[in-house]
């Protein structure tokens, strides 16, 4: 049996989901072929889980300051697979969400998973039985996985992806995490909060290489007030699992080689795509280094197949990859007056404690793009606010371009400053200069007072600092 | 014939810095972003400025094709007409073969123009005055002090009839300033100052740049200022304030030979004067024919914002300056 569409999602994460609800929008006929859960990994073993998770975490590091806020507690415990079974009740009553919003949006879900035989016609294998599907558009969106290297592979019970380390059965004493990108440091601020001793080792010289120097260094300055042991410029060289530890092998900045005994490791290396089961090659669709390539429109160069999301290369987002999903819907209904991607506007955050959020270019990148810049900062222990609620640590950092005013990038590190963020994008897609967010009133007191007082102080003209 | 300043553009902050930054009229760019409007892109692809409308450019892409919620189709859809110039009737290509016509996409400023005199028309109760002027006293005023101007340095000079009228509008305006004013929905603006934008013709359209405060400056002043203007308009290099707004409108096709026409009112302005051309007609004086250098002149006004008897006094001032020009300069 062949099903026809106008157009066929292969993947059912959030770039999948929302292409295909789009498609339907836009009077397409569509499906999805998904082969495990709607929702992908965002729902069911990223984004949301880990935010399930972090809460926990979160809740437990008020309560070790009760004092502090007035309240009297004795002997606060917690229940390490309570905590990790919350993560999965609020995983799998989003993936049922996603599966109405595909019935309400009359979006077909096929299960199974689906190859290439020529472009447009895809064979889906559903436990050992085929079917074939043919479309005039397809959008590849299946995602990525933990990317391993030859001498650093997860065995899954000593040696963890972020999948194992988000359902794990006990608090692991002594954890080692490899990578310190935002799935990284995440795990390293969930399991440092509740008590493991947390190792992370990063090959480059600071934790969460792809912010805002500064912002690098204060989260380094938290965390190692917080217990965390950094190794920064390190790499890790052998990895093995011994019984019931790992023993790694740790090339030090200086050369020196280390070993030290782990209870657990996480991989936080990276992801790859999947890109493997598809038969690619039938269909004349290019990759490179594990992900599919593709133009700013997320063509891949054969006429109506497109990719998006994490299997279509960096930055690993979920909200890029939705971003990239309505955009290859629209251009596949020929909508007119789009906008090709635009990698700059897409928003970053990392849910550690402090939380970290940016957008746009950080300072370095800005003077090495030729810009010349003005730069505004503002603490966190200028604010009201965040004196209010406790969390006076942070900073909230501007950029602008000194000739034309235009917002080039923000960063901030502090409490709920993930929340905060989208202030800055809309700001950039509107192309808001400093005189608009100048002139933009902030509420107190909030935390988003910082926000203008950083803007203002770009130009000299901070009130509370 | 109509005055028009291109009035409100949509374009983002960075987009309007970058383009006054670079001497660009943002008018004159075509917006991408969201609803048409103009972003940082747009200004940048902007320089340098697009081609002029005739040399048939790149349509703009809400005319050209389907918006959202269409379909490809086999064959393209017909594009729509712009949505600013949307006609009363079905679309003009009807009834015409595809060879028989050369078909120009509209820039922005065609489309301003198209939105905001039909809006203009059809919001504004518009009523006509006419008077005509002798201009044998102007002439002979405007000889004399053309004929004392330096000729070169950055005080020459050569006045022109409509330096004169420029100057005698503004006075006017003064002298009757419920003219002076502009309408909203719940009050009048009576202007304090006349702001008085004389329309240039492009060959691409039209714009009409403002001399501000008109009313306090000198003849040799304006006269030199609208030649700037003009020159800048044409070399599109005027920079927003220099032509949005304003408080009044002069049309004058009197260089073309047309005696007397009407023109639509450009807001916020309340009124527009339609200048004909200067020519010897015979007049009747105590009893006799006699000739004069005359002048008609015709006062579109909108009835919201001030009556007819107060147009009439307008033009009766402006009359008398004209007839008079030694007035205008007590």
């Amino acid at each position: 049996m062949t099903q026809s569409f106008d157009t066929i999602v292969i993947g059912g994460g959030p770039g999948g989901y929302v292409a295909a609800i789009r498609c339907t929008q836009l009077g397409l006929k569509t499906a999805v072929i998904e082969r495990e859960n709607m929702g992908g990994i965002c729902l069911n073993w990223g984004c949301i889980p880990t935010k399930a998770l972090l809460r926990s975490s979160e809740i437990w590091h008020l309560l070790h300051r009760l004092k502090e806020f007035g309240f009297e507690a004795d002997n606060p415990r917690f229940n390490f697979g309570a905590i990790i079974q919350r993560s999965r009740k609020v995983a799998a009553q989003l993936s049922n969400g996603v599966k109405f919003l595909m019935k309400k949006h009359k979006v077909t879900v096929i299960d199974g998973e689906a190859k290439f035989s020529a472009p447009g016609q895809l064979t889906v294998t559903h436990k050992g039985a085929t079917a074939q599907a043919t479309a005039k558009s397809i959008i590849i969106a299946t995602g990525a996985r933990a990317r391993e290297l030859p001498h650093l592979k997860a065995d899954g019970t000593l040696i963890w992806t972020y999948r194992e380390a988000m359902v794990a059965e006990a608090l692991p004493k002594r954890l080692l995490v490899i990578g310190s990108g935002a799935i990284g440091i995440e795990f390293a601020s969930f399991y440092r909060t509740l008590g493991s001793e947390v190792t992370v080792v990063e090959v480059m010289d600071r934790v969460l290489p792809v912010e805002d120097e500064e912002i690098s260094q204060l989260a380094a300055k938290a965390f190692i007030k917080q217990g965390m042991t950094l190794m920064l410029g390190a790499s890790v060289e052998a990895l093995e699992p011994k019984g019931q530890t790992v023993s790694a092998r740790i090339k030090l900045k200086d050369g020196k080689i280390e070993n030290q005994e782990f209870d657990r490791a996480i991989l936080a290396i990276g992801i790859t795509g999947n890109t493997e089961t598809l038969a690619l090659d039938k269909a004349g669709i290019k990759t490179d280094r594990g992900h599919i390539v593709i133009n700013e429109w997320c063509e891949t160069g054969v006429p109506g197949h497109y990719a998006i999301g994490d299997v279509a290369g960096a930055p690993w987002l979920a909200h890029k990859a939705m971003h990239e999903g309505v955009l290859a819907a629209e251009r596949i209904a020929g909508v007119k007056g789009l906008h090709p991607m635009d990698v700059s506007k897409i928003p970053g955050c990392t849910y550690c404690w402090p939380q970290v959020a940016s957008v746009g270019l950080t300072e370095a990148k800005a003077k090495a793009a030729g810009h010349k810049v003005k730069v505004g900062r503002f603490p966190f222990i200028g604010n009201g606010k965040a004196i209010a609620l406790g969390d006076s640590e942070g900073l909230v950092k501007t950029v602008f371009d000194a000739d034309t005013g235009e917002l080039l990038g923000a960063h901030m590190i502090g409490a709920e400053v993930t929340e905060l963020i989208q202030g800055y994008g809309i700001a950039r897609t509107l192309e808001a200069t400093e005189a608009d967010l100048m002139a933009t009133i902030f509420p107190h007191p909030t935390l988003s007072e910082m926000m203008h007082e950083a803007v203002l102080d770009a130009y000299g003209k901070a009130l509370h600092i | 014939m109509n005055a028009i300043s291109t009035g409100r553009v949509f374009a983002s902050p960075l987009a309007r810095r970058i383009a006054a930054q670079r001497g660009l009229d943002i008018a004159q760019v075509t917006g991408s972003g969201p609803g048409g409007r103009v972003v940082k892109l747009d200004v940048e692809n902007a320089i340098p400025p697009l081609p002029k409308a005739g040399e048939v450019s790149r349509p703009h892409p809400k005319e050209a094709g389907m918006t959202e919620g269409s379909l490809p189709a086999a064959t393209a859809p017909a594009p729509k007409a712009a949505e600013s110039a949307a006609a009363p009737g079905p679309d003009a290509r009807l009834y015409f073969t595809k060879e028989a016509y050369t078909e120009i996409p509209h820039d922005s400023m065609r489309k301003s123009i198209a939105k905001r005199l039909t809006a203009s028309k059809r919001d504004i109760p518009h009523y006509y005055l006419q008077i005509d002027c002798e201009l044998d006293a102007l002439m002979k005023l405007r000889a004399d002090l053309n004929a004392k101007a330096p000729k070169d340095g950055p005080a020459a000079f050569k006045l022109s009839v409509n330096d004169f009228i420029v100057k005698a509008c503004a006075l006017a305006l003064i002298r009757v300033p419920e003219v002076n004013s502009s309408w909203t929905e719940t009050a009048l603006l009576r202007h304090k100052h006349a702001d008085v934008g004389v329309a240039v013709a492009l060959d691409f359209g039209l714009i009409t740049p403002i001399v501000a405060k008109a009313e306090g400056k000198g003849l040799a002043d304006i006269s030199r200022e609208v030649k700037d203007l003009a020159d800048r308009a044409k070399a599109k290099k005027l920079k927003p304030s220099e032509f949005e707004g304003g408080t009044f409108a002069i049309s004058n096709l009197g260089m073309f030979g047309i005696k007397d026409f009407t023109a639509v009112i450009n807001p916020p302005h309340a009124a527009i004067l339609a200048v004909g051309a200067g020519e010897q007609r015979p007049v009747v004086k105590n009893g006799a024919v006699a000739q004069a250098t005359i002048m008609t002149v015709r006062l579109s006004c909108d009835h919201r914002v001030f009556d007819g008897a107060t147009g009439a006094r307008w033009l009766q001032a402006f009359k008398g300056f004209i007839e008079d020009p030694l007035t205008m300069m007590l």
